[in-house]
């Protein structure tokens, strides 16, 4: 198609072409930015129209498709940091330590995040901790030394904090693992109701 | 304890502005999927399910047109507008191709038939929103009115509607185009 939409942007908009129709427009489309524009005009059109009838709130919240393979390498070490760690709780299970067992599929979580993928990372103040997380926020680690108790994690915000999880110490390291979608650019640490540590992280 | 909330915390802030969502959302970042459905997601469903009447399916029609756009390489360009509206028609045209369906046409009238509307009482309430897009329809003269009314309500094809209001093909093309820009101004639409 080399001809403008004109009017057939509106149709389109509508969802009222035809599959050929369609992908003529969106041949042309690919080329032409005025085109793109009157689409984009269009669009806004419909979605005012959809925008004003009733709203409702969607009975799940989806998530975002998986993200590009990592490269063979990095996998392979995720794989075996993953598949090393898992393999430590068969011994727990034994003893029925089921607890233990979930914590310690946790912390493979938790190393297969920081092995497989790009991360930041930032200490806290006032505690020997510090916390990996992805650039995008998709998911925050949690290690403090020198543990001697759990402490909560919390995500001050809005005048508020939420409890984000507890990091439970094993032996004198304590780890959480929060495959969190949020971008949080403060963290906090509570031992008995106070604040020992604090962190800003930075997107 | 120390009071650190000595100010508001970054975080109460938008994490981006449209512009930043939608060079992020081109690029395909990942969180740039989550936000755009964090902010949207209300919108798209609610459009899906005004076409389809069904939650479950509303929600499957959401699900796919969004992973079908992510999936798709050069699926959205910054000059293609905003990212709300990109989906927004995204989904309503996922929808209606759905509904289009004869075998899934004939599942759902037989379902709406044995089931009361699932969002009855949401929409009672949003009855003030609703007024508001029939009153500006209503500023549209008949000749465009009803045209975009077979459109956008009916799911009908430009062809059905030149036929069913026995008028030319290109007469209901200029006049759905015309309505159409006449209501999303009336409406307040912002590309």
């Amino acid at each position: 198609m080399t001809d403008h939409l004109g009017e057939l942007a509106a149709l389109y908009a509508l969802g009222l072409l035809d599959t050929n129709e369609q992908q003529n427009a969106d041949d042309h489309l690919a080329t032409c930015d005025a085109c793109r524009r009157l689409l984009a005009q269009a669009e806004a059109d419909v979605t005012a129209m959809a925008a004003s009838q009733p709203q409702f709130e969607p009975p799940v919240r989806l998530h975002a498709p998986p993200a590009q393979a990592a490269p063979v390498r990095q996998r392979w070490i995720a794989v075996a940091a993953a598949v090393a760690i898992a393999l430590l709780p068969i011994g727990y299970l034994l003893e029925s330590n089921i607890a233990m067992r979930d914590s310690m599929l946790a912390d493979s979580q938790a190393i297969a995040a920081v092995a497989n993928n790009p991360h930041r990372t930032v200490a806290f103040t006032g505690t020997d901790a510090r916390v990996m997380y992805g650039p995008d926020g998709s998911w925050y680690c949690i290690v403090i030394r020198n543990a001697t108790a759990p402490l909560h994690v919390m995500w001050p915000h809005d005048g508020t904090q939420t409890m984000l999880g507890t990091a439970v110490p094993h032996g004198n390291v304590a780890l959480l693992f929060l495959p969190k979608s949020h971008r949080m650019d403060q963290l906090a640490l509570m031992q008995d109701g106070r604040m020992v540590g604090q962190a800003q992280l930075v997107f | 304890m120390t009071a650190f909330y000595v100010e508001r915390p970054r975080s109460m802030r938008p994490v981006s502005g449209d512009e930043e969502l939608a060079a992020a959302f081109a690029a395909k970042e990942r969180w740039a999927f989550d936000e755009a459905y964090a902010r949207f997601g209300k919108l798209l469903y609610s459009t899906a399910y005004h076409v389809l009447g069904n939650a479950e399916d509303a929600q499957d029609c959401v699900h796919d047109a969004l992973a079908r756009v992510w999936r798709s390489p050069d699926s959205y360009m910054r000059s293609r507008g905003a990212v709300r509206s990109f989906l927004t028609v995204c989904v309503r045209n996922e929808a209606i191709t759905r509904l289009r369906s004869r075998t899934r046409r004939r599942k759902l009238e037989e379902r709406v038939a044995a089931q009361p509307a699932e969002h009855d009482e949401i929409a009672t309430v949003d009855v003030i929103e609703r007024d508001r897009l029939h009153a500006a329809l209503r500023t549209l003269p008949a000749e465009q009115r009803r045209p975009l009314e077979l459109a956008y309500f009916d799911y009908k094809t430009h062809v059905e509607i030149a036929r069913e209001l026995n008028e030319p093909l290109g007469t209901i093309k200029s006049r759905i185009a015309l309505g159409l820009r006449k209501l999303g101004t009336a409406l307040g639409a912002s590309e």
